[in-house]
């Protein structure tokens, strides 16, 4: 019988590929990939506060402050770029305020620090009912969402000046944009951990674009191959008994490595 | 029916691009827009398309830039593009068609290709458009830029990266579609085009000179415009620019 942890597992795995597929493919098309990771640290930043606010004043699920501050930290980078900043210079300031955030609000933790650090690395298979629920809703969320704006969204990436000039508000879906990615890595925070968001959700996308070079073949295909490196994770962890969410990462990114070879 | 500027000024961040142009063009024409880089060419585009903050009235056909959108085809310079996103050249010229609809209908799909077919690359309908050369880039955007069907087009250097063959295509595709629509092109190199030019825009922060190819064209206007001397030959009153690209 399989352990009910390891059907949340791979539960998760299934929606964390869907995540895959649609933020992970379209920030790799708008090369906002470095965003990704920046806003990991962001949302980690965000859980670290809300675990001290639980512990020291009221609770509040450090998810929910993880979702605030990265909502805030994607916001922040639009605007500055929409300032005519360079955006990785944007994401690096981000990056790095946020990770001095998480480093300050994880010292007042103390001793509780280690619940902290769940987030930074994550378990795939340590997954509560709830932490399902909150990917649950967010992947509804995502896919709704890239249903309704896709080809706009896509208009908007591709040529945001002739799409502007035929009447789309690009600005708008630049900022749909920054928030699905941030719903996307705050979704993936618990199972992976920050650390290996990028892993997981920026990787799968890279190679698939690599071997299917066009819009829906990145898509499906950094669905599965997200599929192949979460199951597998998972079965290998079973024998290796180490955190399935490394091995998870380190086989997206020896299919990324395949796909390098591969003749464009 | 016409295409009127008054008293356009532009500033970026406070420092200003553009000063004080006032156009009025009858529909349809063709109009050439030469300058040396940086002259405000393109920001001189983006104020008609309504992309930037101005000063100054624009009306196209009596409208606001912004409320003419539909009116306008744009042919963005090229490097605007974003080739990250593997699109197909079917992707690129349904995108205008598509984005503001749930489904493809087979309308779109009739009308992307027979502006492909226009410009002669509908055989690339399945290719990848990031796999193509500049120049055929270039005309899959113009097909594009045609295909809602636009009273005015607005075409931003679109012979950048052609060689002569798609040059010389490109200009006998806009001598057809001269007559139907009004086209502001910004070009380095005129002389492929004077024969159908009807007016000439010299830009320099503001606008030199405005009028027929004979008029404006002028050595005095050249070496203003540029600021160095550029050698031309005449022939049936009309000054031909020696050395073709201006640009460095
Ligand atoms: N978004 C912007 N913010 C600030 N300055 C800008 C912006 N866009 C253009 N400029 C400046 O305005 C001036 C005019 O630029 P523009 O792009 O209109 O020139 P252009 O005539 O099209 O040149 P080119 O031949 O190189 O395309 C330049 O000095 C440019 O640096
Ligand atoms: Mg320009």
């Amino acid at each position: 019988m399989l352990d009910i942890l390891v059907i949340r597992g791979i539960i998760a795995v299934f929606l964390i590929s869907i995540v895959s597929a649609t933020v992970g493919s379209f920030s790799v098309f708008r090369g906002s990939t470095f965003f990704v990771s920046g806003i990991a640290h962001g949302a980690l930043a965000g859980a670290a506060l809300g675990i001290f606010l639980t512990l020291a004043l009221f609770p509040i699920d450090p998810l929910l402050m993880a979702m605030i501050f990265s909502v805030f930290f994607a916001l922040a980078i639009g605007y500055a770029t929409s300032r005519r900043e360079d955006v990785d210079v944007a994401v690096g300031v981000m990056f790095a305020f946020s990770m001095s955030l998480a480093v300050l609000f994880l010292s007042m933790l103390r001793e509780y620090a280690s619940i902290a650090w769940g987030l930074l690395i994550g378990d795939l298979l340590l997954l509560s009912q709830e932490d399902l629920t909150i990917l649950v809703v967010s992947v509804i969320t995502i896919v709704l969402i890239f249903l309704i704006f896709y080809r706009k969204i896509m208009y908007s990436i591709f040529d945001p000046e002739s799409a502007e000039a035929s009447g789309l508000h690009v600005m708008w879906y630049d900022t749909l944009m920054f928030i699905l990615i941030a719903v996307g890595v705050v979704a993936l925070l618990k199972c992976v951990g920050a650390i290996l968001v990028y892993a997981l959700l920026i990787v799968p996308a890279a190679a698939s674009r690599r071997m299917f070079p066009s819009v829906s073949g990145t898509i499906v295909g950094a669905f599965v191959i997200t599929l192949i490196s979460g199951l597998g994770g998972i079965y290998l962890s079973y024998y290796l008994a180490v955190a399935p969410s490394s091995l998870a990462g380190l086989i997206a990114a020896a299919i990324y490595a395949v796909s390098l070879f591969r003749r464009r | 029916m016409s295409i009127e500027v008054y008293n356009l000024t532009v500033r970026y961040d406070n420092k200003i691009a553009l000063e004080n142009v006032n156009v009025k063009v009858e529909h349809p024409s063709l109009v050439v827009i030469m300058g040396p880089n940086g002259a405000g060419k393109t920001t001189f585009l983006k104020s008609l398309l309504g992309l930037i903050p101005y000063e100054g009235e624009i009306k196209i056909f009596g409208k606001d830039p912004k409320k003419a959108r539909s009116l306008i085809g744009y042919l963005p310079q090229r490097d605007s593009i974003n080739t990250n996103m593997p699109l197909k050249v079917k992707e690129v010229v349904l995108l205008p068609l598509v984005s503001k609809s749930f489904t493809i209908k087979k309308e779109h799909v009739e009308k992307a290709k027979k502006y492909l077919e226009f410009v002669g690359m509908l055989d690339r309908w399945n290719d990848r458009f990031d796999s193509l050369s500049g120049g055929q880039q270039q005309r899959v955007l113009f097909a594009r830029a045609l295909v809602t069907e636009p009273k005015v087009l607005i075409l931003d250097e679109p012979f950048s990266a052609t060689d002569v063959k798609t040059k010389m295509e490109l200009v006998e595709l806009l001598h057809r579609l001269k007559g139907e629509k009004t086209i502001f092109i910004v070009l380095h190199d005129i002389n492929p085009l004077v024969e159908c030019t009807d007016m000439v825009m010299l830009i320099q922060k503001t606008l030199l000179s405005f009028g027929t190819v004979s008029e404006v064209l002028t050595p005095e206007n050249l070496e203003k415009l540029y600021g160095t001397k550029v050698p031309m030959i005449r022939r049936d009153n009309v000054c031909y620019i020696v050395g073709g690209d201006r640009h460095a």
